[in-house]
């Protein structure tokens, strides 16, 4: 009798969803598929050479360019360096500041999050300051012990330091989650385990770590991710430089659109970008998976 | 016995001290030095101002035509605001129409949420650059506050709260004649302040602090956001780091009082975003 009223229920509940449909489908999943078929077509903004669909060609032309292995080397030594680097200091970091109770533990870890609420823009200028050669902070204290860095601007150095400010930047939101992990483990199994004599680090070893991996595999791949996208940092502290070894993907891809207006390119390095993060998240994914 | 392991702890705590106070020493130091006169930057004599002075301020402040510094500011204050009021609608709705209703076709669309999860940003940023141009959106702030309603981030996280919130409460009030609005209006909305108010800072605090989005979408100095224009400063007034970071200072202040007024919530937050399943 009144199946049809209850079908209109049932389907009216969408009406809830409606405003957020059409925001994620004109703002996300247009400019997700829009920007995959831009990647076959030579779209240049600025050029009067018509649009026309070129194949791979984009990516034939990225795959076979220096300047775009270059920033892909550039990229990879960053994540390389900062992933391991962010993943294994916050882990020491909660453990330890698990092992503290009450406002002291709030403390801690409000001061390590505390950079974190910087804009790139301003934690960049401070770092830059930092880094400076002649008036920098770090150079000035290193001079009384008679060392000199060159912070940014030797090649071998530069991308060392945008991984220093990075960590600075981001270790807290990375502590903060693996302290939460750490605090989900149940009192019980480490009372059981010392029962049976084991000490600290076989605890560690047998019981914090495996208890962690879900939350361990979660900040490895979100950094992952994210590290990947590095660009505000490198753009605003080096440039780039010297001699491109802080010139990431991100700024080569912001580059080669908004720049050069070589839009069709820039996507297609874009969708790169892309299947270099998801391979090495499946990567991460499985390695961590089989360790179980 | 006893002895040995609180002096272990101790020195564990020591070095944990240490490392807080590297943390917070540059964001202490960015502010102490506002305060100094120039000749107290060039030459580094010490962390505290030996003379202090708002000249810094003064000279960011008291010339709009060049450097326009409070358009920036309120520039900043109308795009979070917005972004923020436009997220907690559209995800609030779309969460409890998510988490309730019994929607036929949900679960594919969950699942797509969750994808979207992963996928990175800036993978969007020629595409989107080419729509916000199409719709006439460039150089405005609509280009940054529009879009931002389409995250996943908050209709997922409000759909995790949702679904824990007990269905009693829900069922008395329709029995009492509430349709499904009215539920949502003074039911759902009420018992899920918390979330609400994670979600909302969090926003607040992404979009005040975003520096691509404003970097490749707006074009004209006036219509600049706060992180966009100190990066600005860093090009144009080189090397005059006192009142660049006094500019800094003033860009940093709005997430500082908002974290030491919403800690609890920012902390509770990052935590969940970790703990799913």
């Amino acid at each position: 009798m009144n199946t049809r009223q209850n079908q209109f229920q049932r389907y009216s509940g969408w009406i809830f969803v409606l405003p957020f449909l059409i925001l994620f489908a004109a703002f996300l999943l247009t400019p997700l598929l829009y920007g995959l078929a831009l990647s076959f077509f030579n779209w240049e903004m600025l050029s009067p050479a018509p649009t026309q669909f070129i194949g791979w060609g984009n990516f034939h032309e990225a795959l076979h360019s220096d300047r775009f292995w270059t920033s892909t080397l550039a990229t990879a030594r960053f994540v390389l360096m900062a992933t391991p680097a962010t993943v294994g200091i916050a882990l020491a970091l909660a453990l330890g500041i698990n092992t503290i109770q009450g406002r002291r533990q709030a403390f801690y870890r409000a001061s390590y999050f505390l950079p974190g609420l910087l804009s790139i823009s301003v934690a960049g200028l401070l770092w830059t300051w930092f880094y400076n050669g002649e008036f920098g902070l770090f150079n000035a204290y290193l001079e009384k012990v008679g060392i000199k860095i060159p912070w940014l601007t030797s090649t071998s150095w530069a991308m060392k330091s945008i991984v220093i400010m990075s960590l600075w930047w981001c270790l807290g939101g990375a502590t903060i989650i693996l302290l939460a992990g750490r605090q989900q483990i149940s009192q019980s199994l480490y009372e059981a385990a010392s029962m049976d004599g084991a000490g600290a680090l076989r605890s560690l070893w047998h019981i914090t770590i495996p208890q962690m991996r879900p939350v361990l595999l979660f900040v490895t791949v979100t950094n992952i991710i994210g590290s990947f996208q590095v660009f505000g940092q490198t753009y605003i502290i080096t440039r780039g430089g010297p001699e491109d070894s802080t010139r990431v993907l991100v700024q080569y891809i912001y580059e080669t659109a908004f720049l050069h207006y070589r839009m069709g390119y820039g996507s297609a390095m874009c969708w790169l970008l892309f299947a270099f993060i998801a391979f090495f998240s499946v990567i991460q994914f499985m390695a961590m998976k089989e360790r179980r | 016995m006893l002895g040995e392991s609180r002096a272990k702890r101790f020195s564990l705590e020591g070095l944990l001290l240490l490392g807080a106070l590297l943390f917070i020493a540059p964001v202490l130091l960015m502010a102490l030095t506002s305060f100094k006169p120039d000749s107290e930057i060039i030459r580094f004599t010490g962390v505290f101002p030996h003379q202090w002075t708002l000249d810094n301020f003064r000279e960011i402040l008291g010339s709009p035509e060049e450097i326009p510094l409070l358009r920036w500011f309120f520039n900043s204050v109308f795009i979070s605001s917005s972004v923020t009021l436009l997220v907690l609608t559209v995800d609030a709705l779309a969460a409890y129409g998510l988490a309730r209703l019994n929607l036929p076709g949900k679960k594919p669309f969950m699942i797509l949420i969750l994808a979207m999860l992963m996928v990175p940003g800036q993978i969007m940023l020629v595409p989107m650059y080419l729509i916000l141009n199409q719709l006439g959106w460039l150089d405005s702030p609509l280009s940054l506050i529009v879009p931002a309603g389409a995250g996943v981030f908050g209709v997922f996280l409000l759909h995790q709260f949702f679904v824990g919130i007990p269905k009693d409460l829900e069922e008395a009030a329709i029995l009492e004649g509430c349709n499904r609005f009215q539920v949502f209006w003074h039911v759902i909305l009420p018992l899920s302040k918390p979330a609400l108010a994670t979600l909302g800072i969090f926003t607040f605090m992404g979009a005040w602090n975003d520096f691509v989005g404003p970097l490749v979408f707006l074009d004209s100095v006036e219509k600049y956001t706060m992180p966009v224009g100190i990066a600005l400063f860093q090009t144009s007034y080189y090397a005059e780091y006192g009142i660049t970071l006094a500019a800094a200072m003033l860009c940093t202040l709005p997430t500082l009082i908002a974290f030491l007024l919403f800690q609890r919530q920012i902390v509770e937050g990052i935590s969940m975003s970790g703990l799913k399943e």
